[in-house]
């Protein structure tokens, strides 16, 4: 006992924030200034005709991607698609604990693109658009000192759906978007950007690679190649409150005096999503949809989409309730009270995820025109995988 | 090509706001009271959500890294947080307080300790008063605080010891509470 004790027993238990300082302060965070890729946040959907033949322009020299669909050069380890069983969330991944095992490559490389869905309401007819909308490209050498690089740029704002695209031309086809986002209008333009190497969480560090992914903190690769492919083990790894815990202060000091910290299953997802498109062996990328899928609050769909227009199977959290004050002004047609869940698509060739996506269930407030399944926002990951030639991001625009 | 700073993908910050909001809010509600909190708790986010290209996990946890940063922001309301502390407003018992007072010579009363603890504590120079919170309200260790604040682990102590000091100095000296305490282990 002393002094310090003292001061920590004097100081009354605070109350904590309410809901709407959280979400104040994350919208703060969700403003266009940050304008930077890798979040959460993404919407969109839309045309990917021309997304096949752009990502062919990307130099993949026998390259094993994960990402099936649209990826370059024709994966190996992908398998044709069998048959899905719907039902069964265990049939999920069958065959991805089939797929060959992929040698690995000199460089990982993992192509994202993220969007934010906003409503334009002219009189012609509501339609969505996609806007904060930018695609990382990041690499990384196998080993350390092999090196890294990471890539970004602003996508054109778009709009969302094939249906939208058609109210938009009704709409004379703009090519700039002023919307309400959040706590202040903005507006998105049609522009493109090339590619930045500039800013946060962008350059290239000739000393890096070997470790360092999303979601993977403190992996080498070779600690991910060797990832049980077990889904208990893996739940109790990366998905438990106690895995939490230790993510959050590695030393365990504290751990025990922090209460309530638990893994909303939405965060879950986008956990287990950014682990399983680190590089980890196939059978680890089942047996993280598995782990998922057992986890409470979380459960199969079926077959969904995702915005890149690919199909695969997904699975859910439960829905839960948002709620638009008019605290920061703003058209009355954005408040109200919608529900969503977190949805996460993977290809079940291959076990690897094709979006994490935020989507609509119930419509109401600013979502009221809108159908379930409106995809809010997401992040879509447009490939990945391992090659041997250093990976160069492709200049076509995934949507276009 | 900046070969200079690392880039590090950092994690994935709506993961990171998700986790650690309310903590944050926590510390900043403690040592500024409700009314702050919220906004130096979302300031405190959002200047993380722009450095976190900074971000160096070698250095620090997350978590070490935030409270850095809350840090920094709180000590920009330095003003408000001296005012606060000598109105005694916000300093009151926590939970184990009564049974503190049970076994505490009645000379001290809660009213009495906390008014000058609260003083004491308002009166530490800045950097002792930002390690000893650090210690005391995010339980972080010598090497936490001294990655968070940025400063040396030797200086930690120092400025630890020092604050300690003037406390138990401000409290009398031979604070019958303390006394009692060590008594009892």
């Amino acid at each position: 006992m002393d002094e310090v004790r003292m001061v920590r027993d004097s100081y009354p238990e605070p109350a904590p924030p309410t809901a709407r300082e959280i979400a104040q302060a994350k919208a703060l965070l969700n403003e266009p200034p940050r304008r930077s890729p890798s979040r959460l946040r993404w919407g969109l959907g839309g045309v990917l005709a021309a997304a096949a033949a752009a990502t062919a322009a990307i130099t993949l020299v026998g390259g094993n991607t994960v990402v099936g669909g649209n990826t370059p050069g024709g994966g190996k380890a992908v398998a044709q698609p069998g048959t899905v069983n719907l039902d069964a969330r265990g049939a999920i991944l069958a065959a991805a604990e089939k797929a060959e095992q992929q040698p690995i490559g000199k460089y990982w490389y993992i192509d994202q693109i993220d969007g934010q869905s906003y409503i334009m309401r002219p009189k012609t007819g509501t339609y969505a658009i996609t806007g904060a909308h930018s695609e990382m490209f990041s690499w990384w050498g196998a080993k350390s000192g092999m090196g890294e690089g990471h890539y970004g740029r602003d996508l054109p704002a778009h709009p969302l759906t094939a249906q939208d695209a058609a109210l938009w031309r009704k709409d004379g086809s703009p090519s700039s978007f002023r919307v309400w986002s959040g706590d202040h209008y903005y507006t998105y333009t049609a522009r493109a950007q090339k590619w930045q190497m500039d800013g946060p969480e962008r350059g290239t560090d000739p000393r890096g690679g070997g470790g360092g992914f999303v979601g993977a903190p403190g992996m080498s690769v070779k600690d991910l190649q060797n990832l049980p492919a077990d889904p208990a083990k893996l739940a109790e790894r990366f998905l438990s409150d106690e895995a939490l815990a230790k993510r959050v202060d590695p030393s365990g000091r504290s751990a025990g005096r922090r209460e309530g910290l638990r893994l909303p299953p939405s965060v879950k997802i986008s956990m287990a999503g950014a682990l399983a498109m680190d590089p980890v062996p196939p059978k680890v990328r089942a047996g993280l949809m598995r782990a998922l899928a057992d986890q409470p609050g979380i459960h199969a769909i079926g077959r969904d989409s995702d915005p890149l227009d690919r199909e695969g199977v997904a699975l859910a959290s439960d829905d839960r309730a948002t709620t638009v004050t008019g605290e920061y002004g703003g058209p009355k047609a954005e408040r109200g009270t919608y529900r969503s869940r977190a949805v996460i698509v993977f290809d079940e060739r291959t076990g690897a995820v094709l979006s994490v996506q935020e989507e609509l269930t119930k419509p109401g407030g600013p979502y009221s025109e809108m159908k379930p399944g409106f995809v809010i926002n997401y992040i879509a990951y447009r490939s990945a995988g391992w090659t041997d030639a250093k990976p160069k991001p492709q200049a076509e625009l995934p949507f276009s | 090509m900046t070969g200079d700073s690392p880039p590090r993908p950092a994690e994935r910050f709506d993961e990171v706001f998700d986790v650690y909001f309310a903590e944050i809010h926590r510390y900043a509600a403690k040592r500024l009271g409700p009314d702050a909190a919220a906004d130096i708790a979302a300031q405190t986010f959002l200047e993380a959500f722009r450095q976190r290209g900074r971000y160096d996990p070698e250095r620090a946890n997350v978590r070490t890294w935030l409270y850095g940063i809350a840090t920094k922001v709180i000590g920009r309301h330095q003003r408000a947080e001296t005012r606060a502390l000598r109105a005694g407003a916000r300093l009151g018992p926590g939970r184990n307080f009564e049974e503190h007072t049970d076994r505490v010579d009645s000379r001290v009363s809660a009213e009495g300790l906390r008014g000058e603890l609260a003083w004491a504590i308002a009166a530490l120079p800045r950097g002792q008063r930002d390690v000893l919170l650090l210690v005391a309200l995010a339980d972080f260790s010598h090497d936490e605080v001294a990655a968070a604040l940025g400063i040396s682990y030797g200086t930690v102590g120092s400025r630890l010891n020092r604050a300690r000091t003037t406390l138990r100095k401000a409290l009398g000296g031979t604070n019958p509470m303390l006394t009692l305490e060590e008594q009892h282990g």
